[in-house]
């Protein structure tokens, strides 16, 4: 009796391990609805009926969250297999030995080539270590009713930094000396101010970094980018020191309270949500030219953990998610710009003029540099920039002094 | 020692006290008591969050001497204690000497007085941040009845920290009231008939009875208003970021910033310990002084 109760446990023993999964937990970094629903009523099921070993885990991390619960997940050893972030993290995450190169597994992604060149916006210290999801651009758009009230012409967007000062001046009203309608609506802060300063500096043939991790941003370039962008606030106010706020969903130039700004796509899904009337008067074009063009993009992506424990299931799911099919279903989910160039050829993209143009802007495309200590560095950037915005400092002594403490980190 | 000497009964009753008190002390001991050493520990290191901790002596503590945003933000946060604290106690005892009255359905407005300390702190943020926008804010529509132009009050340096402070001394301001309510319903009436019979008039009952015995009442609302001050960190986080050119910038916000964005676990941990210390030496400072005035718990 003894040896069949062993019998019956050791068979049971070997059916349970032999009918247990590998488990693969994937962090998507955002959470809206219709990504979730995508995910979890389509993509988990096809993936696991193909692959009926593996248990695919999904959750869905607030972007605000989610270098926190990477942060402590990964410290209490529980972290995701793979997981979502932005391109700028990558360096740091490398140095910090979090993730893995990808590099050997390329092959088993679908047409790799298709990618094109936003594969490169992985490559960190010559090994790849993101595969990009979605991605997200900056755009010029403008109001066409306010430019016909103006007197401008509604179908001709500003094309060069002086277009763009002239445009915004015509364009700005003011009651009582207080800004009623900013011509241009430009960030004076944070993040935003970072990233949109950005573009002017290489539209002005300036850089952030050079190849060592050196600032590189505080050069004649880049001092002139600032003035003309201080300029834009402080001397010839057509736009408000304080920045302009949403009203409600609507975006101020939704709202009728710019008539030029720098918008993404989001914020044009947005308009088109909330304000449908006034959506139709909202023009897209590529940024103003200096020497060259640019645009703020940047892609969210998958990377993978260095502690992963099923790395042949991790790839296969990793190899699943960014496939040509997935990458459409993600993208159209939440109404992104998808980086495999298959991808613009898509219903949802072909159909949708506004996503079409974002596709095409691409082309004057920049991202946050590769730098481990991007994070810090991005916010020090920021903070001098808008002492020079608030006109505590000078443009020339703000760069200096930021790269000065962002020399410190290297 | 002591547990041997004490005979079978009290044995009994010091393991079902402990027994009682276990769940508590072994959550504080987890979550509070280890973290704490822990933190110490990693503020002599370089740990980013993930790996090994390598140990670097003082170097955290003597970088942080020499940084300036670090001194800003601790400069910021006293400040914001300092504007927050005074008011919090004036409106609090205030708020309380209204709702002591015999008055019929008083408890409503003492509930009402309590609903912002239940409101999440995120929520009331939002709330505020709503009543403070320059363009639809209620603030600035009143100020415009008035005509005064608009006021962007949490983007301007001049008013975004007293903005947060306002804020602050309205979620905060209910829960002192019931302190101080506790401690006015613990003055005995027969002080404030003798005062009257000896001709003493409102203001002076007030000042000479109620002021007066309500001493350690102040002191517990203060050291533990100070605690929570120098801690603040959700209200900035959400309403301002810390900005504008970081006039808002609280030390909680900075180690928030440093230990999870910049990924410097070790060096936000030595903020936390220089925080920490700030906040005993200040506490131990009231308590001292409460010793010195003679004023009793």
């Amino acid at each position: 009796m003894k040896k069949l109760i062993l019998v019956v446990l050791f068979v049971s023993l070997f059916l349970v391990a032999g009918l247990a999964k590998d488990r693969v937990t994937v962090w998507f970094a955002g959470t809206t609805e219709s990504l979730m629903n995508e995910v979890e009523s389509t993509m988990i099921p096809e993936f696991e009926s193909e692959n009926p070993d593996i248990e695919l885990v999904v959750e869905f991390i607030p972007w605000g969250e989610l270098s926190t619960k990477l942060t402590t997940s990964f410290a209490g050893g529980i972290g995701p297999d793979i997981f979502m972030h932005g391109q700028a993290a990558i360096a740091g995450f490398v140095e910090n030995g979090l993730i893995m190169p990808i590099d050997g597994f390329l092959s088993s992604i679908e047409d790799v080539s298709d990618f094109g060149s936003a594969i490169d916006v992985g490559i960190y210290k010559g090994e790849n270590y993101f595969i990009p999801v979605f991605g997200s651009g900056r755009l010029l758009a403008y109001r066409a009713d306010f430019f016909e009230e103006a007197g401008l012409d509604p179908e001709q967007a500003p094309d060069t930094w002086e277009q763009l000062r002239y445009f915004a001046s015509k364009t700005t009203e003011r009651v009582n000396n207080q800004i009623k309608v900013a011509g241009l609506d430009i960030p004076v802060e944070g993040q935003n101010l970072q990233q949109v300063w950005t573009s002017f500096l290489i539209e002005n043939n300036g850089s952030l970094f050079d190849d060592e991790f050196n600032p590189t941003f505080n050069s004649p370039e880049g001092v002139e980018a600032l003035e003309f962008y201080v300029d834009l606030i402080l001397k010839d106010k057509v736009a408000s020191e304080y920045g302009l706020t949403a009203i409600g969903n609507l975006a101020p130039i939704a709202a009728g309270t710019t008539a030029i700004t720098f918008i993404d796509v989001e914020t044009m899904s947005a308009a088109k949500k909330y304000a449908p009337d006034i959506y139709d008067e909202i023009k897209l074009a590529f940024p103003p030219e200096r020497y060259r063009r640019a645009g703020f993009y940047s892609f969210a992506g998958f990377m993978v953990s260095k502690s992963t424990k099923n790395l042949d299931s991790t790839i296969k799911a990793l190899s699943y998610l960014t496939s040509k099919d997935s990458i459409v279903e993600i993208n159209e989910a939440i109404g992104s710009l998808p980086p495999r160039q298959s991808a613009s050829e898509a219903e949802f993209i072909a159909s949708d003029p506004v996503l079409k143009k974002f596709v095409e802007g691409a082309k004057y495309a920049f991202g946050n540099p590769n730098v481990p200590f991007w994070v810090q560095a991005r916010d020090i950037l920021a903070k001098y920039l808008e002492r020079a915005v608030k006109g505590v400092m000078e443009p020339k002594e703000a760069l200096d002094e930021a790269a000065k403490e962002i020399i410190k980190l290297k | 020692m002591l547990f041997r000497r004490l005979n079978k009964m009290q044995k009994r009753i010091a393991l079902t006290a402990f027994l009682f008190i276990a769940p508590v002390l072994i959550y504080n001991i987890i979550f509070k008591i280890i973290p704490i050493f822990i933190s110490l520990y990693l503020s002599f290191t370089d740990f980013s969050g993930f790996g090994i901790p390598n140990m670097i002596g003082f170097s955290n503590y003597t970088d942080l001497f020499g940084n300036g945003e670090f001194w800003n933000a601790v400069l910021r946060t006293m400040q914001f204690s300092v504007e927050v604290l005074p008011l919090n106690m004036l409106i609090s005892l205030l708020l309380a000497l209204l709702v002591n009255q015999s008055i019929k359905g008083i408890g409503i407005f003492r509930a009402i007085y309590y609903l912002p300390v239940i409101t999440p702190m995120v929520a009331a943020s939002m709330i505020w941040l709503w009543l403070y926008d320059p363009q639809i804010g209620v603030l600035n529509f009143i100020l415009s009845l008035f005509s005064i132009p608009p006021v962007n009050f949490l983007r301007d340096p001049n008013t975004a920290l007293h903005s947060i402070v306002a804020m602050r001394v309205w979620r905060g301001a209910g829960w002192n009231m019931l302190i101080y309510l506790a401690g006015l319903q613990g003055i005995s009436k027969n002080l404030y008939e003798a005062a009257s019979i000896d001709g003493a008039r409102t203001f002076q009952r007030f000042t000479k009875i109620t002021l007066p015995l309500l001493r350690p009442v102040h002191l517990y609302v203060l050291i533990v208003g100070l605690i929570n001050t120098l801690q603040t960190f959700t209200e900035v986080y959400v309403m301002t970021n810390g900005g504008p050119l970081e006039s808002t910038t609280t030390v909680g916000l900075l180690i928030y910033k440093t230990a999870f964005d910049y990924m410097k676990m070790g060096y936000a941990s030595a903020m936390s310990f220089i925080l920490g210390i700030l906040i005993m030496v200040l506490s131990v400072t009231g308590f001292v002084w409460r010793k010195e005035k003679g004023v009793r718990a």
